[in-house]
Parts: structure tokens; C-alpha cells; sequence
């Protein structure tokens, strides 16, 4: 039967279409119309068409609708049932699997992977050298840095220092306290310029008398019945305050000869007290230098 | 229509089960999946032109899928896993493709 069916069947697509016969001229007709049926021909010619579906049974239309309503349990429907069930559940999965956003990887090949493995591998090789570097820099910059923070300290210090020595910062420590009374007025400016260079060869480090800060440039002059230091007027009785170490200063100023002796000579009283705290607050005004410039750069 | 319900049973279970492909079916499944779907067209075609056969059906089905996975094997194994594999895509395709073809003309006519 299915044989019969399929001959039918497909003899309608390799033989002319149904529109045949309307379409071709009269001398195509006859010269169909002997060879089939010489009697009544075109009857047959056009009715094949639906006539056909009649004697094989339904169209493929029809055996479509057939098969879809209503539903026959039957054995055959089951089994493909079972497959169509199969077929959907793997397209299903592998839909689902493919469309995984994070299995990108999933149904790679395996040179397929090999190769992405080496291209992570490089990647991770050149971003591990990358941040070398960086950290190389980083380190360079973090030490430098430090570099920079230690020259400022430094140069905070060395100003700190040389503060001391031009007077434009307060000092204190270790030192000595020099008081020479003169009743009588025979000191001298000169006599107090000796004390002064006497502490400094002994290795004072700030001094100020009466309130006065003596520096590099102080310069002493006899004023009136006093003593002018840097053009400011003091009198009797002078007190030195000096920081510098006390076993030093207080020896040189004692030696036979020396600053006390002399100044006893004119009459005048030199006590000298060592103290463990010495503060010279007076302080001068930093002044720059009008023609003096720095050579060293 | 039991066979639609199937199919339509197939795909929603597939879907909501979300079963992990094992890693050893995985690269036949796909593969699988498009002669299987050859094996349902042409079995459409069948039924349209009332050659039906179950038995036929089943054994095309089977053998489709059995034998695709078979070629992607042997692809894997010779080195040519990839090129073999969209050969077999490619063949199934146009098998596809004329089936679709003459399920057309018996529904449409066209």
C-alpha cells in the first residue's frame, strides 16, 4: 500500500502540474489525447486532480490534521512520543547549556582551549611583570620620599642650628653667668670685646649681654659713661649670659692674665657662676645681606 | 498529536530541570541534536506523504543520532573534530532543508 501511495504521490511532481492543460496550446492536447484515452480526454485530465486525493486517500494536509486531532493512543504515536520527548529535552539542555553566560568555554574544543590557556598564560606573565615594574617605581618614589621628608628634617635642624649662631632663635643650656660690676665706670668697650673674643676661643656657642645678643657682626663702642654693643647703650653693672660648656669658659676667663685679672686691675668686680641652665632669649632680626651673596652654587 | 506533546514535554523539562550536560556527552550533543531533528523532518515528510512507518521511524532516529556522534568521535580522535563536525552540520542541514521542502508543498501546495 505504501508503494501504491508513493507512486501516486509523486507522480503529480515529476509529471506536468495540474494548470497543465489550461495553460499549453490545442496541439499539446492532442497530442496527449491519443496516446492515453482516445475517447473522452480532457475529462480525465482535469479531474485527475481531484480525483487523486479520493482514490489514495487524503492529502498530506489532511493526513496532518488527522494525525494531530484527535489523539490516537497508539503504539506508533507513543514510541515517537518518546523520541520527540528525548529530541526536545536535549534541545532544551543544549540551548540552555550554550546560552550560559559564564560556559562561554564549555563547548570549546580542547586545541581550542589549549590555546586560550597559553594566551592566559602570557597575559598573566606580562601583567606579573607589569607590576614589577610598578611596584619598582613605586618603591623608588616611596624612597625618595623618605629621602625628600629627611632632607627637609635636616634642613630644619641645620636652620635651627645656624639660628643659634646669628641669633634669630632662643638657645639654652650648659653655661656660665658673667657679672662685672663697675662702680668706679673704668670699664671699657675694648675690655668687654676681650671677654667676649675669650668665650668664644673657649667655645661659646651664644651669648648675650644685659639683653643685647652678641653675634658674628656685634661691634663694641665706648659710649659716655657706658658701652654701646650693636648701637645699643648699656651700663654697669654687665651681665654675660653664655652657653658653652662650663668647665671651658669658666678657666679661660680665670687664667693669670686673663679677663678677670685684667678687669680687677681697673677696679672692677668679675664673679662668674656656672649653671646648668643658661637661657639666651634675646634675640636680633634676621637681616639679609646686602652685597654678601653665597658662592658655594 | 501525543508526538507534539512530546516534543513540546521534551523542551519545557529540559528547560526547568536545567540538567549539567555530562563532560562526556557534551561535544556529541549538539551534533545529536541536529540528526535527530533531521530524522524528525524526514519522518514528517513520511507521515505527509503516507509512507509512515514507525519502526522506520525509530530506526532512523536512532541511528541518525548514533551515527552522528559516531562521526564527531572520530573526528575528535583523527584531529579533525571541528571541520568534520560542521561537515555533518552542513549535510543534515540540506537534508533539512529539502524535507522542509516538500513538507511545504504537501501543506501549502506551494
Amino acid at each position: 500500500m505504501n508503494e501504491h501511495e508513493q507512486d501516486r504521490t509523486t507522480r503529480p511532481a515529476v509529471s506536468p502540474p495540474r494548470t497543465a492543460p489550461e495553460a499549453p496550446p490545442a496541439t499539446g492536447l492532442r497530442r496527449e489525447l491519443p496516446a492515453e484515452v482516445p475517447a473522452s480526454t480532457p475529462a480525465p485530465a482535469q479531474e485527475n486532480p481531484q480525483r487523486e486525493p479520493d482514490r489514495s486517500g487524503p492529502t498530506g494536509r489532511q493526513r496532518l490534521l488527522q494525525g494531530l486531532w484527535p489523539p490516537r493512543l497508539t503504539r506508533a504515536q507513543l514510541i515517537v512520543a518518546l523520541l520527540l520527548f528525548g529530541l526536545g529535552f536535549g534541545l532544551a539542555v543544549q540551548v540552555a547549556s550554550n546560552s550560559d553566560s559564564d560556559s562561554a568555554l564549555r563547548g570549546a574544543r580542547q586545541e581550542d582551549l589549549v590555546r586560550i590557556l597559553d594566551e592566559l598564560d602570557n597575559r598573566t606573565e606580562r601583567l606579573e611583570d607589569e607590576k614589577q615594574g610598578l611596584e619598582k617605581q613605586r618603591d623608588e618614589l616611596e624612597n625618595s620620599s623618605d629621602q625628600a621628608e629627611e632632607a627637609r628634617r635636616q634642613t630644619i635642624e641645620k636652620e635651627r642650628q645656624l639660628g643659634v649662631l646669628a641669633g634669630t632663635v632662643a638657645a639654652q643650656g650648659p653655661g656660665i653667668t658673667m657679672t662685672i660690676e663697675d662702680t668706679k665706670g673704668m670699664v671699657e668697650a675694648d675690655m668687654l670685646l676681650d671677654a667676649v673674643q675669650e668665650l668664644r676661643a673657649a667655645g661659646a656657642e651664644a651669648i648675650q649681654v644685659n639683653g643685647v645678643r652678641v653675634v658674628a657682626s656685634t661691634y663694641l663702642t665706648d659710649s659716655g659713661n657706658g658701652v654701646a654693643v650693636d648701637g645699643n647703650k648699656i651700663t654697669a653693672p654687665y651681665r654675660f649670659k653664655v652657653i658653652g660648656k662650663a668647665q671651658d669658659l669658666e678657666p679661660a676667663l680665670n687664667i693669670p692674665g686673663g679677663v678677670v685679672q685684667t678687669l680687677e686691675k681697673e677696679q672692677a668686680t668679675v664673679t662668674v657662676e656656672r649653671s646648668t641652665k643658661i637661657v639666651v632669649d634675646a634675640l636680633r632680626a634676621a637681616e639679609r645681606p646686602d652685597y654678601a651673596r653665597s658662592s658655594s652654587r | 498529536m501525543i508526538a507534539v506533546l512530546g516534543l513540546v514535554v521534551g523542551v519545557v523539562a529540559g528547560l526547568l530541570v536545567r540538567p549539567e550536560v555530562p563532560a562526556v556527552v557534551e561535544p556529541y550533543l549538539p551534533i545529536a541534536v541536529v540528526a535527530a531533528l533531521d530524522a524528525v523532518f524526514g519522518g514528517l515528510r513520511a507521515m505527509l506523504d503516507g509512507i509512515f512507518d514507525d519502526k522506520v521511524f525509530v530506526v532512523s532516529f536512532l541511528s541518525n543520532v548514533v551515527v552522528a556522534a559516531l562521526i564527531v568521535f572520530l573526528g575528535d580522535k583523527l584531529g579533525v573534530g571541528a571541520q568534520l563536525s560542521t561537515g555533518v552540520v552542513v549535510v543534515l542541514g540540506i537534508r533539512i532543508f529539502s524535507n522542509a521542502a516538500a513538507i511545504r508543498r504537501h501543506v501549502f501546495r506551494a
